[in-house]
Formats: C-alpha cells, sequence, structure tokens
C-alpha cells in the first residue's frame, strides 16, 4: 500500500496537529509551525518460553523491546521527513509488554521553521539538525531552543531481569521476618544499570551530549511476577548555540491563592 | 469580531434528525443553560459570545461486526466487494503444504460497514446537535463532548454529543442556519480567535481494519518463532501484518479527516488506537481522530518571545 511506505501529503495539504492554542502560539513566537500528525507502529514477537524462571536477563524480551521501539520511533521520523517536517514534539509513548508480543505505538506532531518569513529565520538558533524525534511538549521545546540546544532524537532503554530464586534456607528465614529481598533489590539494579546504559548508547550514537526529561517505569510483570522491568526514556540533546543561553526568568508571586496552610493561632497554648 | 458560517458540513448528518417537540418548548423559554466553568464563560462574554442553551444530541446504533453491509452475509470474496481504494492488503504462506489446518494465506482488510455505521451514528448525533443549537437562534455550539459506549451487554452502541449553544453579539446568524460548532470553550477559543483563527467544525473519522492472520502472523504471535517465523533461527521478529494493519488505521483515519479539511487546518487533535485480539493472531484494529476545523482569518502574527518565569505562589 503506497500510502503506508510514502505518507507524503498532497502539495498545499491542510495542516493537522494535536498541540493546544498555547503550544501553537509558543511555536509561532521563535517561527517554528506544525505542520501534519506523525506516527510510527511495530509490534515485535517474544518467543515463548522466554519467560521460564531462570537466571540473569532475559535477552530476548530485552531484543524485542529494543527493536519494536527503535522501529516505531524510525516510521515516525520517516513520517515526518515525507511530510516535510524539521522534527516531531509532543511525542505519546505507548508500550504494551504482552506474553508474546512487545506493542509500541508513537504518536506527535511534525513541526519546521516557517523560514519564508524573516522571523521565522531570525530567531531560529544555530545549524537545523537532522530530522528529530522527542518527547518534549512544545513548551518544552520552545525553551530548549531559547537556551541555545536542540534535540536530536528519542533515547531509549530497557531490560528485563529474571529475580534469582532465594535458598530454601534463605527462604524459610525470612518467612516470618520483615527484611529485605536482596534478591529482589539486586535484580532491579541490574535492570537499571542495563537499561539507562543503553539509553545513554543510544544518545551518544547521535551525537547527543545529554539527555533531559527522562522518564523511567519499573516493576514485576503481571504475566511474571519473577521477571522485573525498567525502561527509561527521554530527549537527546546537543547545544547548537555558542554557548549556553542564560534565559533569566522572573520570579512571580501569585497574590490569588485562596489556601489557608499555615494559621499561627495553632501555636496558641491551650 | 464577527463569525462567519461555515461553507461545509462536519461529519455525515441525518436527514430525520427534526427537534422533538419537548426539547424545541424547553429551548425556546431562552434560559441560558450551559456546560461551561465560570472562568470559561467569563472569557466567552468577553470575546462577545452569550450562551443560549445546552444542546445535545443523541443516536443508539444496532452494532454487528457481521451486519448490514458486510460481504460476510452477501457470500461475496472481500476483495471484489470492498469500495475502490479501500485499504486491503495480501499476506501469502511461505512454508507450501503442510496441512488443512495450516494458514495458507492471511489478509488485512478495511472494514468499511463498520466505519460507515459510526459515521452515521455520531454523524447523527452531531446533526441533531445542531439543529437543536439552531432552532436556539445560535451561531455556533462550543465546548463540544462527544461520547459513544456500548448499552448494557447488548449490541448496541449510543452517541451521544453535548455542547454549548452560543450566539454573537451584533452579528447576522449564519447563511443556511448551519452552526459552526468545536471542541474549544472559553480561554482557548478565546486565545484561537486572538490568534487569527474561527472554529468551522468538529470533524472526526473512524477507522476499521480486520486482520485475518497469515501462518506466520499466527505463529509469531503465539510465540512460536522458532523454524516458523519469518526471520529464520531468530527468536524474535516484527510481526509485520499486525504492525502494518494499525499504521494503516492511523494512516486511514488522518486522510479521512484531510478530507473533510478542505483548505482549512484540524486543531487539537486527538486519536485513539484500540484493538480487540480474537485468537491466533486475529485481531480488529479501530482508530478514532478528532478535532476542530479551524480557518484562518489574518495572516499569522507571533507573538513576542515568551518571559520565562518562576511561580513562587
Amino acid at each position: 500500500m503506497a500510502f503506508l511506505d510514502a505518507p507524503k501529503p498532497p502539495t498545499g495539504a491542510p495542516v493537522t496537529s494535536d498541540l493546544s492554542i498555547d503550544e501553537t502560539l509558543l511555536l509561532h513566537s521563535i517561527g517554528w509551525v506544525p505542520v501534519d500528525l506523525v506516527n510510527g507502529v511495530s509490534v515485535y514477537a517474544v518467543p515463548a518460553g522466554v519467560w521460564v524462571w531462570s537466571q540473569g536477563e532475559i535477552a530476548w524480551a530485552t531484543e524485542a523491546h529494543q527493536r519494536a521501539v527503535a522501529a516505531a520511533v524510525a516510521r515516525l521520523r520517516r513520517e515526518c521527513e515525507h511530510v516535510g517536517g524539521s522534527g516531531v514534539v509532543g511525542v505519546e509513548v505507548t508500550i504494551e509488554v504482552h506474553p508474546h508480543h512487545v506493542d509500541v505505538e508513537v504518536v506527535g506532531t511534525a513541526v519546521r521553521p516557517a523560514v519564508s518569513t524573516d522571523a521565522g529565520r531570525a530567531k531560529h538558533r544555530g545549524p537545523l539538525p537532522e530530522v528529530f524525534v522527542s518527547d518534549l511538549s512544545a513548551r518544552d521545546f520552545v525553551l530548549l531552543h531559547a537556551s541555545g540546544w536542540a534535540p536530536l532524537g528519542l533515547a531509549f532503554g530497557t531490560s528485563f531481569v529474571n529475580v534469582p530464586r532465594r535458598s530454601a534456607s534463605t527462604a524459610l528465614q525470612q518467612r516470618t521476618q520483615n527484611v529485605e529481598l536482596a534478591n529482589f533489590t539486586n535484580a532491579l539494579y541490574s535492570a537499571r544499570e542495563a537499561a539507562m546504559a543503553r539509553m545513554q548508547e543510544t544518545a551518544l550514537h547521535v551525537g547527543a551530549s545529554g539527555v533531559v526529561a527522562v522518564h523511567v517505569s519499573e516493576g514485576p510483570l503481571a504475566f511474571a511476577h519473577h521477571v522485573v522491568q525498567f525502561s527509561a526514556w527521554g530527549t537527546a540533546v546537543t547545544l547548537v548555540a555558542d554557548q549556553h543561553q542564560r534565559i533569566s526568568p522572573e520570579l512571580v508571586l501569585s497574590l490569588d491563592d485562596r489556601v489557608v496552610t499555615f494559621d499561627a493561632r495553632s501555636l496558641r497554648r491551650r | 469580531m464577527t463569525l462567519q458560517p461555515p461553507d461545509t458540513p462536519g461529519p455525515g448528518r441525518a436527514d430525520d434528525a427534526d427537534v422533538p417537540p419537548e426539547a424545541a418548548a424547553r429551548l425556546a423559554t431562552r434560559s441560558s443553560a450551559s456546560a461551561l466553568s465560570i472562568p470559561d464563560l467569563a472569557a466567552c462574554l468577553e470575546a462577545g459570545l452569550e450562551p443560549v442553551g445546552l444542546v445535545q444530541g443523541f443516536c443508539a446504533m444496532q452494532w454487528a461486526f457481521y451486519g448490514a453491509g458486510s460481504p460476510y452475509l452477501q457470500g461475496a470474496s472481500l476483495s471484489s466487494s470492498l469500495p475502490h481504494g479501500a485499504y486491503v492488503e495480501q499476506w501469502s504462506c511461505p512454508h507450501g503444504f503442510v496441512s488443512a489446518e495450516h494458514r495458507m494465506w492471511g489478509q488485512n482488510y478495511e472494514q468499511p460497514w463498520v466505519e460507515a455505521a459510526w459515521a452515521q451514528g455520531f454523524g447523527s448525533a452531531f446533526q441533531r446537535m445542531l439543529e437543536e443549537a439552531a432552532d436556539a437562534g445560535a451561531h455556533g455550539v462550543i465546548g463540544v463532548v462527544d461520547t459513544s459506549a456500548h448499552v448494557a451487554d447488548l449490541s448496541i452502541v449510543e452517541f451521544h454529543l453535548l455542547g454549548t449553544a452560543v450566539v454573537v453579539r451584533d452579528a447576522p446568524l449564519p447563511a443556511g442556519g448551519q452552526p459552526w460548532s468545536t471542541y474549544l470553550a472559553g480561554m482557548r477559543l478565546t486565545k484561537l480567535l486572538e490568534a487569527g483563527m474561527m472554529p468551522v467544525s468538529v470533524v472526526a473519522s473512524m477507522v476499521s481494519v480486520r486482520v485475518w492472520a497469515s501462518c506466520v502472523t499466527e505463529f509469531l504471535s503465539e510465540g512460536q518463532a522458532y523454524g516458523w517465523g519469518g526471520s529464520g533461527s531468530a527468536g524474535t521478529a516484527e510481526i509485520e501484518q499486525v504492525s502494518r494493519a494499525r499504521a494503516a488505521a492511523r494512516s486511514l483515519a488522518r486522510q479521512r479527516i484531510r478530507d473533510q479539511l478542505g483548505a482549512d487546518e484540524l486543531h487539537g487533535a486527538r486519536s485513539g488506537l484500540d484493538w480487540r485480539e480474537l485468537g491466533q493472531g486475529d485481531e480488529i484494529v479501530e482508530c478514532t481522530l478528532r478535532g476542530t476545523r479551524v480557518r484562518r482569518f489574518k495572516e499569522v502574527d507571533p507573538l513576542p518571545a515568551p518571559r520565562p518565569t518562576v511561580q513562587l505562589g
């Protein structure tokens, strides 16, 4: 189906956007405009038997997860290129892990500088990076832009790790005590380190100097309680201005707070 | 501020969508019920929009995936019965003959009869809401909220649209009597107008795609990649048929919305992708996309660069 492989809209196609009016106006203020809704989808198979209680990282589940995210993000970027966008903001990442497949969906709005206007040219700082994908809101993107930084891509890492079995004697000893379950804690640490390392590797791969707005999620799987998953994702960024631009925010003291949170009378002795 | 009426309608219309007498009598009382919050009401009044009534539209639809219009009941082949331009994709078995139970082919296909039922239900409820607004003498409907839900455990889906009908002070009624409509209200609507865009109509689309799994899709969906999957010895592989069905649903929904926009823009889009696994790789994928069609009435006039602040409250 041609429209799946080349979703390029006809010339002069109408703009579609899931940005709020505030976000649209903020983009206009730095000379950028929304272009089109874009999405990427990927469903990867997880082989049967990988969730059997074993030791260490579950390589195939981790690989399926990583590849599904990479494929979905690559499709999102490709759609952005086809509609003439310079990048994608406000990406909503939806990931579902099932026993036999990992489903990944990323949806956002392609944006580009309105270079046809003098304001757009004047307000753009530094060279335009290649098409980027970020899960920054338009507001965060504008703030990042004003600081002289630019997003490069979505950095992502995940890991599935088996929680090691305790020995019979340890299990018996701990049964009646409230103590730390070191096997669980160690599994979480192991998953975290692997996932964070992968996330940072993907950021370095695109030449980023850091990752901002990192989200993490962790915990046991609903269908395999002996497996913990740790995922981390954020937006890889780099400095495009000569140096970091200080934005010097103004302090604002709101005077419309009607909530009484401190009552001096409560200090009186009875 | 003068809002011009839209020149094209939003979602589908109902031919028999007359306002019930009870509703007409209630609306004639001119008691201005509104679903707006106090700040939103203040913002609308400031922009010259006066609420005249809470208007609603309902439509309950019989809902069966193999119902009227479905080729299942006609004994026709799917490929020949689908309308021109509908999405359909084929997958062939790479294994040759294995057994009578082995799936020799797979297919993704759009279900236009499901989409038509959804469009009829949504469009009828939408049109009934607009008729109530027109009966109340409104220029437009703001703050539209739409829901669709299965009624109890029956094969019935109820579509419900609700909004606040408003009049524009000192403005003529829309030509043709068709009020404009928008999901926005209050402050957001005021900002939209200040930004040089006016609402034209609520627009929505729904796409339904059926996945009839091929053997490879079936095996991969059950975790049986060894020996059967398309990637040979690899432990994991993309379930391409399912990925493409979901991508197709999203792309088609976007295309259907574009078809309703003319030269206008879609603002504040909200989309949802639902899928139901029917077993052995078979599934139904449904994508809905909705938003407000807006028309620019003045050139982009960018705000000054935003001033960062830190709230101490």
